[in-house]
């Protein structure tokens, strides 16, 4: 089941290859005096089969830095590196298709396609490229993720938490080199949002998926492997086995915004 | 609230602009059609003052009723030499002799000139020496026609056939074919002829022999002398004469008495184009009504704000109608111009096609400019009213909810209701059709109305489990999955978009069902009724002008290979109180060539003095052998026949058949219009075509037919009709693709976060592309799917109403119906070009965020 990161030798420097880089990111939106800098030369390594949650107040950049990340958006300057792959050489065509093979999502909300069933919406993106999914891999998954009973329903007709636990698996199914989840727990109760992190942490340490989730609740982050702290555009502070604590803590030292 | 309604159509133009597209094409056909009417309306007034100007009274035949055709004389001749009488009248300055009558120039290449039969006519006439009497200008270098060789032609003819003053040319007159010298070229007017008809000028004696009678004219002209007004004269010259059967009419009632003739014509043609308008209208209806109930939605929680801080629900349903109002104003203002344009294009083309309109501008008349201004407002309103409705009872508590509620599923009781509408509708078109209550049109068309509408409000119940089977082909593909799960999402919307398109496909199907039985039955009849080898054909039909010399019918008559031969020939005559064209024949030689279905009587013994009726109105009217019906010529007066045979196959000549000698002693024109020829016994059709051939060479208006060519000819002229009205329906077509153009591009507004989804998850453009296509493609094949069901409904209805005019087969033609089917439906992936285009340019990360 497992898929190591089979982005090739690299540089050869880092004692594991880093799923994905951003190197000096600038993301200038606008013009002239109304231009705004969300990434403000900003750096920072995403080491496989590791959990990144990135925390910062409204207006710091994680967004940005997740679409960016995600080539769903392209920088001003600087770059992303996915592998060994420089998403700014990609065309569009091309950056589609590594969004559909090597990446995965979970949005905050409308993460699924409303006219679809759940199992058609988990195998999306492998029907998109004219793929069939692995019976076996499919079926461990969405009995992992407790949706086996509801795939055949259409999305208007599933709780909060499952369609997040559909998205998920839709994250999941195609092996990604990287998921990014954008407040994956935003819409939902806490129970719910318990259990969607406990499925994230376990992709992460059963399937070593590498993951990288925005998120602003410091009891979410917890579950991350390491938290960037953004403000301004820039990576102001790295925390390593976070607790929910320790991240509210550190928000508090970066002050009120 | 105004201003707010104002702000709503600046804000939402975009949505709205294909709506307005919609009604402005509609509004845009109907004020184009009022503008072309009006401008030839104008330019035949022109035509008839100027032709008359200098005329201050006409002597001619009385006639005991006036039949609906112009330029052909329909009134007894009268002795020339009345001229000389009329002359002495004091106040009279000079007299013309009016002579008209058939002449067709032949070109140099053997074929006539200008289209023969069913087009503009092609006029011989007297030469006057009285300028104020003479319409035409000769050209400098031209001479007036003098003796029995020459002849004056009008200048477009000369254009088109490459004739100069001093060429031979040959013309084909009832006196037969020979050839004339050009004397001089004419105009009339400033036109280089008269609207397209062909004109061929003799000396009045040389007109008389070729184009009349020698001795005879169908009129005098009266040029009144200086200072003598026309009522005057009028006065004088009828009591100089004071003849029976001989009218003194001033030249303003012939002005009028023409123009008359020419309105009625012309409003005939008017009212066919302007239903091809309202049909237009109608398919807008569905446009506006569906953008109307989407723009709503999208905007239900706008709509809320303005309940919750106060707005009444009136006020909502105002703003929103209001909005309508404005749209449907400014559309129906441009397409009133745009119908100006239209009516110029139009005029190019008849220009074109060698019919030039004497100097006029168009003529924009107030009831053109009100009239596109009213319909396309009213239509517009009337079509938001339903949506404007929805608006008003959108609840405060909205404006704090989730907007794009999920579609409901149409309820039981609402659809009863609808039921109703289109059985009503069934009901009503029943009795259009059938039911001979002299409001036949206005029924069938509400009624059809009331079809499509019921069908339309009832689709939603079949739209998923239709659109599923449609879009099944497409579920290879991701794309096309998802384009057909689209389609279905929304059935109300959907169904709603669709009927635009089963509208305009409904009339094709039903228009090609119904020419396919009209020929079927024809080429039946023609099979099992015609004996004749060969037909002799002009393409002139029953009560037109021109025709075919009587003395082809003797020349043919002399050839040893054949044994019978029949002419046939046209007029119009008033029968019970009915105007109506008949046919002439020698009936017992036509024994011998048609099988007319003779029930009574026998064709071979009708004398003279006898009739034909058909079984139809020998019940109707209670005819039977022995009975008397009485004729009214439009020549002659009214003569009584006996009904001597009694036929059942109306097709050769419809509900009367009269007696060579009848058409000889009462019809004007003593052209045939078709000569029918039965060979000798053992002579095969490829032995005596040579020798027909040879005689026919003499008469390039006349064409050789065999039966299946006679067939093929007669379907022929139902081609021409067919592709009009298929060229006509084609904008209901049009409007229904900017229908699904509209509701696509809306739809994708309203999914922009979808859209954007599916790319990050890796959907490429060119697969939200296919996406849009195949939504497009399975609402369209929906809607030509109704179309065709529709289609044959009324294809069958209309048909079977058509049986009592011998319309007897119903036929299917099941290729042309499914080729219609499939291009209408795949005419929604022209429609998606631009929708599709616009999702895939669609910015992801804007899609993905939207809150």
């Amino acid at each position: 089941m497992q898929r190591t990161v089979t982005s090739g030798p690299a540089t050869g420097t880092a004692e594991i290859a880093p799923a994905a880089r951003i190197i000096d990111g600038v993301k200038i939106y606008g013009t002239g005096a109304a231009a705004v800098r969300a990434l403000d030369v900003i750096s920072a390594d995403f080491t496989a089969s590791r959990f990144t949650a990135i925390m910062g107040p409204s207006g710091s950049g994680k967004s940005t830095l997740l679409h960016c990340l995600a080539g769903l958006d392209r920088l001003t300057s600087g770059e992303v590196l996915l592998g060994d792959v420089r998403l700014g050489d990609l065309s569009d065509k091309a950056m589609t298709l590594l969004r559909r093979d090597r990446i995965g999502f979970v949005f905050q909300a409308f993460n699924l396609v409303p006219t679809l069933t759940a199992r058609e919406n988990v195998v999306l993106p492998l029907t998109l490229g004219g793929k069939h999914p692995e019976a076996a891999w499919l079926a461990e998954l969405v009995r992992t993720l407790g949706i086996d009973d509801r795939l055949e329903h259409r999305p208007a007709e599933l709780s909060g938490g499952q369609q997040q636990r559909v998205a998920t698996a839709r994250a999941l199914v195609t092996h990604p080199d990287l998921i990014f989840a954008d407040e994956p727990t935003g819409n939902l109760d806490s129970r719910s949002a318990t259990e969607l992190l406990t499925q994230i942490r376990r992709a992460v340490d059963e399937y070593h998926q590498t993951v990288v989730m925005v998120t602003h609740d410091p009891r979410a982050a917890a579950y991350a492997d390491r938290v960037l702290f953004l403000a301004d555009g820039r990576v102001v502070r790295e925390l390593l086995a976070p607790t929910a604590d320790r991240v509210l803590d550190a928000i508090r030292e970066l002050g009120p915004e | 609230m105004w201003r707010i309604t104002l702000k709503g159509v600046v804000a939402h133009r975009l949505r709205y602009a294909l709506t307005a597209l919609a009604v402005l094409l509609g509004v845009a056909f109907i004020a184009g059609t009022f503008v072309l009417t009006d401008t030839m309306n104008n330019a035949f007034n022109g035509l008839y003052t100027r032709i008359y100007q200098g005329t201050a009274a006409v002597v001619r035949a009385t006639q005991p009723f006036t039949p609906p055709t112009n330029f052909t004389s329909q009134r007894q001749l009268i002795d020339a030499s009345l001229a000389a009488t009329v002359q002495k009248v004091p106040g009279v300055q000079a007299v013309a002799l009016d002579i008209e009558g058939y002449a067709q120039l032949v070109g140099k290449n053997g074929k006539p000139i200008g289209t023969v039969g069913n087009g503009a006519p092609t006029l011989g006439f007297a030469w006057t020496d009285v300028t104020a009497l003479n319409p035409f200008r000769l050209l400098p270098g031209g001479q007036p026609p003098r003796g029995p060789g020459q002849v004056v032609i009008d200048k477009h003819s000369a254009d088109v056939g490459g004739f100069t003053v001093g060429d031979k040319v040959r013309v084909l007159t009832q006196q037969g074919s020979r050839m004339y010298t050009i004397a001089g070229i004419v105009t009339f007017g400033s036109a280089d002829n008269l609207l397209g008809a062909t004109i061929a000028g003799f000396d009045p004696v040389t007109a008389a022999r070729v184009l009349a009678q020698p001795g005879k004219t169908n009129a005098i002209d009266v040029e009144a002398a200086p200072g003598v007004s026309a009522d005057t004269l009028v006065t004088r010259i009828q009591a100089a004469i004071h003849t029976p059967g001989i009218e003194v009419v001033s030249g303003a009632s012939v002005t009028a008495e023409g123009e008359q003739t020419v309105h009625q014509d012309l409003s005939y043609v008017g009212d066919f184009l302007l239903a091809f308008g309202f049909i237009a209208l109608f398919v807008a209806v569905f446009v506006i009504f569906n953008t109307f109930t989407m723009v709503v939605a999208q905007r239900q929680r706008e709509l809320a704000l303005l309940r919750a801080v106060g707005a009444s629900r009136g006020q909502v349903l105002a703003t929103v109608l209001g909005e309508s109002a404005i749209i449907g104003l400014i559309a129906s203002a441009v397409g009133v111009i745009a119908g100006l344009g239209l009516a110029v294009a139009l005029r190019a083309g008849l220009a074109g096609l060698g019919i030039s309109l004497p100097g006029s501008g168009l003529v924009v008349s107030p009831r053109t400019v009100l009239f596109g201004l009213v319909a396309g407002t009213l239509v517009t309103l009337a079509a938001a009213i339903v949506p404007a409705w929805r608006a008003g009872t959108i609840p405060p508590v909205a404006a704090l909810q989730d907007a794009a509620a999920e579609p409901r599923q149409p309820s039981l009781q609402r659809s009863a209701r609808r039921l109703i509408v289109g059985a009503l509708g069934v009901v009503v078109l029943g009795i259009g059709l059938f039911g001979h209550t002299g409001y036949s049109v206005p029924l069938v068309g509400i009624g059809a109305a009331a079809v499509f509408i019921g069908v339309a409000v009832l689709s939603p119940f079949a739209a998923r489990p239709v659109c599923r089977l449609l879009g099944a082909p497409l579920a290879y593909s991701t794309s096309g999955t998802l384009g057909e799960r689209s389609a279905m999402r929304n059935p109300s919307r959907t169904s709603a978009t669709a009927a635009a398109l089963m509208v305009g496909v409904a009339l094709v199907s039903m228009t090609t069902i119904m020419a396919s039985s009209v020929k079927a039955s024809a080429d039946s009849t023609i099979t099992s009724a015609l004996r004749a080898d060969f037909v002799v054909a002009t393409g002139t039909q029953a009560g037109g002008s021109g025709g075919l010399s009587p003395n082809l019918e003797r020349s043919l008559a002399a050839l040893p290979q054949v044994s019978t031969v029949a002419g046939i020939r046209s007029g119009v005559v008033k029968v019970s109180g009915k105007v109506t064209p008949v046919v002439a024949t020698d009936p017992a030689k036509a024994a011998q060539l048609v099988d007319m279905g003779v029930t009574q009587g026998d064709l071979a013994t009708m004398t003279p003095a006898g009739i034909g009726v058909s079984t139809q109105v020998a019940s109707s009217q209670h005819l039977h052998l022995g009975s008397t019906v009485a004729v009214t010529y439009p020549t002659t007066g009214t003569k009584d026949y006996t009904v001597q045979v009694i036929y059942s196959v109306r097709d050769v000549a419809g509900d009367y058949l009269l007696p060579l000698a009848a058409a000889q002693a009462n019809f004007p024109s003593s052209l045939d219009i078709a000569i029918m020829v039965k060979l000798a016994p053992g002579v095969t059709a490829n032995a005596a075509r040579p020798a027909i051939n040879r005689v026919l060479a003499a008469y390039p208006n006349a064409t050789l037919q065999d039966q299946d060519q006679y067939k093929a000819s007669q379907t022929q002229q139902y081609n021409t009709l067919l592709n009009l009205m298929y060229a006509l329906l084609a904008l209901a077509v049009l409007i229904a693709l900017i229908g699904i153009a509209n509701t696509l591009a809306l739809s994708i507004y309203e999914r922009t976060r979808e859209l954007g989804l599916l790319r990050a998850v890796g959907a490429t453009r060119g697969q939200l592309r296919s996406m849009v296509r195949a939504e497009a493609l399975v609402i369209s094949a929906f809607g030509a799917l109704e179309g065709l069901v529709l289609g044959a409904f009324f294809g069958w209805a209309v048909v079977d109403s058509m049986r009592s005019t011998g319309v007897t087969q119903l036929a299917f033609p099941v290729p042309q119906l499914l080729i219609v089917a499939v291009i209408a439906a795949l005419a929604g992936l022209l429609a998606a070009i631009a929708p599709s285009r616009r999702a895939a340019k669609l910015n992801i990360l804007q899609a993905v965020t939207t809150e």
